[in-house]
């Protein structure tokens, strides 16, 4: 009954999708999901039943891990994998709509307990937890909670890959019946950014060189994997090989500290707009600009700064993230709420010009290149373009 | 002039260390030296200070800087006379009781007000009126807390849009030269007559910049908040 619900179910979504597609309505990747859902609310139990399923989940670099997962993966089977950026329920199921024998799938932080209990994966990749879409996650500590009891909850035979020089990961996954604990020597820049709180016990972590070790016990001293320091790229790439090999991919891990085959996963996108050529950033919480704003090597920049849902709708956070960098360089400043970004700016002495549009900015330089950071929806839109 | 910077590590979860660098950038305009020195929870609070601030904060982290508080050191400062602005969690640390991870906790008493676990958690884009500065202020709350004042207590000002203290329609606490609010933004950078205001206070003489980009982002958040 169930099986039948579902095929019909599947027929009317992928109408949906092509009648969706062809009258120009776009969502074409999250509405058979959608559809799907709709008719059938266990979709994707069902669907994920014969596959062998891996999760990417985390604030930061859930798009390119899963990316370069699926292209690892790809080599010993077929896989079915999330469309860009569409990371919750809906786009899950519309993912699985086509058969495979693996399922590499990019989940939201909120939505990941619910796909976990649905999908019963062999792998879940939990990359980092820091602030982002406050309005919406309200606290870091809130969305490790869930994680936590998450972890507890799974079936034994889910593996949980985890950063765990990130305390928020690494206190989502005590609790869980099996574990992979990676560390990478320590957090980034000696520390967690959000980090001065122990997730489990609310004790104060005192950090020394990014290393961390409270009272109760919660600590990065001990991992099951030791990798050189490098950018949140390389950290995400080295958690996404250790899953292929898991998966069977040959030799994913040999060498992993000497390649820079990574580099792919600093999602830069290239594209001229009026002549000048841009180089594309996504920028979304504090921890990524920084990350980005470190890649920054040109003297040429634009920063575009939006406030809708999934930007965040509060800007408050741009202060806990320094520009100082940019003094000296030609920064134009603009998005929907780019006033904000400009007298941040302004205010640690980097003065930018700040405009309305996009084009506008890309006219200021006319010629030449120009390297341009943006808040989500700016930076959808400007790829899509 | 000596800005203290409050547990940032465990008061910054929303922005509002911007607070102190706006201040200290005013003053430097207004040719008002002065430092921002950032306290941390292992440090011992200087008792020195001209104008003090506190953040708003995770539940954890707003326990363990208020214990770190309670010795004394910013009462005293107050004695003295000191300007404090705490927002959002360190407002409520101020009061005399507040709550975090769902249990009551004695705050340090420097302000009459006690706050309990609201209906819902107020998120969104606020706009208030505190008769002092004459001007509308804007900014954002995130927070589930209800705050009553107490007898006497004056409430920073009315709500126009948002929640504030809850649903009694003010938002905030002033007592003397301590400023308790829900607006982060940060609530100085979004209202320089507000950062004008406690430079004033601190300095003991008016203190007033021009500077065209901070009205820019002022005016044009006072349009958009309705």
């Amino acid at each position: 009954m169930d099986q039948l619900r579902l095929k019909i179910a599947m027929l009317i979504a992928r109408s949906a999708g092509f009648l969706s597609k062809s009258l120009g309505r776009g969502a074409g990747e999250t509405l058979p999901g959608r559809v799907l859902l709709a008719l059938c609310p266990n979709a994707i139990e069902l669907l994920s039943a014969s596959r062998v399923v891996i999760l990417v989940s985390g604030t930061n670099g859930k798009t390119s891990t899963t990316k370069e997962l699926a292209s690892q993966v790809r080599t010993v089977g077929t896989v079915v994998t999330s469309g860009s950026g569409s990371n919750l329920t809906r786009g899950v199921a519309g993912a699985l709509m086509k058969d495979s024998v693996f399922a590499v799938l990019e989940v939201d932080e909120l939505h990941l307990p619910a796909v976990v209990a649905a999908t019963n994966p062999a792998l879940v990749l939990l990359l980092n937890l820091t602030r982002d879409q406050l309005h919406r996650m309200h606290e870091v500590k809130r969305v490790a909670a869930r994680w936590h009891e998450m972890c507890k909850a799974a079936d034994p035979s889910t593996a949980f890959i985890a950063d765990v020089d990130d305390p928020f990961v690494n206190y989502s996954i005590t609790g869980a019946a099996s574990a992979i604990r990676v560390s990478f020597g320590g957090a980034a820049h000696g520390r967690h950014p959000d980090g001065a709180v122990c997730p489990s016990c609310g004790r104060y972590l005192d950090w020394n060189s990014g290393k961390y070790h409270c009272d109760c016990g919660l600590s990065n001293e001990y991992a099951d994997h030791v990798f050189d320091g490098g950018s949140a790229g390389y950290r995400n790439f080295v958690l996404a090989s250790i899953a292929a090999d898991l998966a069977g991919v040959h030799n994913a891990l040999s060498n992993i500290e000497l390649r820079n085959d990574f580099r792919g996963m600093e999602r830069a996108t290239e594209k001229v707009f009026a002549g000048v050529k841009a180089r594309l950033r996504l920028t979304k919480n504090p921890a990524s600009w920084t990350e980005a704003l470190q890649g920054v090597t040109g003297n040429n920049v634009i920063l575009v700064l939006n406030a809708r849902e999934v930007d965040g709708i509060d800007t408050s956070w741009i202060w806990d993230v320094s520009y100082a960098f940019l003094a000296g360089k030609k920064v134009v400043v603009t998005g929907e709420r780019g006033a904000d970004l400009a007298y941040r700016l302004h205010v640690e002495g980097v003065e930018s010009t700040l405009v309305d549009t996009f084009d506008q900015a890309i006219a200021v330089f006319g010629v030449g290149s120009v390297e341009v950071l943006a808040a989500y929806t700016a930076f959808f839109g400007l790829v899509n373009r | 002039m000596k800005i203290v910077r409050i547990h940032n590590e465990l008061l910054g979860t929303y922005g509002d260390r911007g607070n102190a660098d706006v201040l200290a950038y005013r003053a430097g305009l207004a040719g008002i030296s002065t430092t921002v020195v950032d306290v941390s929870y292992r440090d011992l609070i200087p008792h020195d200070g001209d104008i003090y601030l506190l953040g708003g904060a995770e539940d954890a982290a707003q326990i363990l800087s208020c214990a770190a508080l309670s010795s004394g050191a910013l009462h005293g400062a107050v004695e003295k006379g000191a300007v404090v602005l705490a927002i959002c969690a360190g407002f409520q640390i101020l009061g005399k009781t507040f709550y975090a991870n769902g249990v009551e906790q004695r705050g340090l008493g420097l302000l009459n007000i006690s706050t309990v676990p609201g209906d819902k958690r107020y998120v969104g884009d606020i706009k208030i009126h505190p008769d002092l500065l004459g001007v509308e202020l804007t900014g954002f709350e995130n927070h589930g807390g209800k705050t009553i004042l107490g007898a006497g207590t004056q409430p920073f000002g009315n709500v126009v849009v948002g929640h504030g203290n809850g649903d009694s329609g003010v938002d905030g606490a002033i007592s003397g030269n301590i400023f308790g609010t829900y607006l982060h933004g940060p609530v100085l950078a979004r209202n320089p007559e507000f950062a004008d205001l406690l430079l004033s206070r601190a300095h003991g003489a008016p203190v007033q910049v021009n500077d065209v980009l901070a009205d820019h982002y002022a005016q044009l958040r006072r349009r958009v908040v309705k």
